[in-house]
């Protein structure tokens, strides 16, 4: 069996002794593969490259310092440091936690109201209809205007405020919502709104 | 004194990165100052003249820059240089053909030692061979240029490649047999 490429290489390079490959003694074919290889490395390795102009190394220099000069400066990256992103991320989550658990605790608190006289509970749906303003007019601009704000024109715009109990309440799922809406629910009947 | 305090010419390699993140006027310029020469060299390896060797070599320094936050010092800087040089000068090699090289190119070679004819069969063998080089597959340029010129160990290679040994070699193998198929018997 003829020798393989990485130990052909291994001998032409002088790495492994052709003394420890006793297969070169008996093998035409891979003692002129052997050969050629160094042969071959042996012309390469003649081949300089052409020094260029003492001056081209300062106008190099001078170039790629042009050239970062128009980029903004790498600063480090916040989130390169291991040791800082975990508790980082820790009180992030706690934060956020935190939010939606004063949030919860806003909405399961019974609310101290003046006794008010009996009329129907308003149907939670209105509460997803921005056009139901009723009879306030600032209410109907206020919902007018929002309508076509999103969660992300509203972050945007600061009124989330990341940790606040609004930016906790855009960023619950599907079964957070339904149970903050079941919740809102128990305490619009609870309070008689 | 902390490194924040000490002259940029007395910093280590990571420690003049990190005056580059901190924003320190003149750091950068100092990497690119101890870089220069090896990136221009691996540069013209691969494209064999002058004009895009300088072009290129600007380039790996750009992208150095964009990237010196994700240098974490598990490399020297010089082979993480070398990976951004070799992915920089494959893309471009990929995208053009080879440019021949002119005699203008050959400039201020240290003739002093040898004779004309003799520096002239010199200069004639070496344009053949970058020429010859410069047809090669891409890893197969890729491994013999760090090889042959850079002096890079196999797993070095295998590093900035992002490859193995036993791949490098095999591709050093067929680099230099195909370097033999393309010169034919004129410079051996």
């Amino acid at each position: 069996m003829h020798l393989q490429p990485d130990e052909l290489v291994d001998v032409a390079e002088g790495t492994r002794p052709e003394s420890s490959v006793p297969h070169l003694a008996s093998c035409e074919v891979c003692r002129l593969q052997l050969a050629d290889l160094k042969a071959t490395i042996s012309a390469a390795a003649d081949v300089e490259v052409p020094e260029p102009s003492p001056l081209f190394w300062d106008h190099l220099s001078a170039r790629v310092r042009d050239a970062v000069a128009a980029e903004a400066v790498p600063r480090r990256s916040f989130w390169a440091w291991p040791r800082l992103a975990l508790p980082a991320s820790a009180v992030a989550i706690a934060g956020v936690g935190l939010a939606i658990l004063l949030n919860t605790g806003r909405v399961t608190t019974p609310v101290i109201a003046p006794p008010a006289p009996q009329v129907a509970v308003a149907p939670v749906e209105l509460l997803s209809d921005p056009q139901s303003g009723g009879d306030d007019t600032a209410l109907t601009l206020v919902a007018q205007l929002s309508s076509d704000m999103d969660f992300d024109a509203a972050r945007e715009a600061g009124l989330a405020a990341r940790g606040s109990a609004e930016h906790a309440v855009t960023h619950l799922n599907g079964e957070e919502l339904r149970e903050l809406q079941r919740l809102l629910q128990e305490e619009l009947a609870r309070s008689g709104a | 004194m902390g490194p924040a305090d000490r002259p940029l010419a007395d910093l280590d390699e990571r420690a003049l990165v990190e005056a580059c993140l901190d924003g320190k006027s003149g750091a950068f310029d100092l990497i690119v100052e101890r870089h220069r020469r090896p990136v221009y060299l691996l540069c013209y390896r691969f494209v064999s003249n002058h004009e895009d060797a300088s072009d290129l070599s600007q380039d790996v320094f750009l992208r150095a820059y964009r990237g010196l936050r994700s240098f974490r010092g598990q490399s020297s800087l010089g082979t993480w240089l070398y990976r951004i040089g070799v992915n920089v000068c494959l893309n471009r090699v990929s995208a053009k053909r080879p440019a021949s090289e002119s005699i203008e190119d050959r400039q201020f070679v240290d003739e002093r030692s040898e004779s004309a004819s003799d520096r002239l069969l010199k200069d004639e063998r070496g344009v053949r061979v970058r020429a010859a080089i410069a047809q090669l597959p891409r890893k197969q340029r890729a491994t013999l240029v760090l090889r042959m010129y850079h002096e890079m160990s196999h797993q070095e290679i295998a590093d900035v490649l992002g490859s193995s040994v036993g791949a490098v070699k095999a591709n050093f193998f067929h680099a230099l047999g195909n370097l033999k198929k393309l010169l034919g018997d004129e410079v051996f």
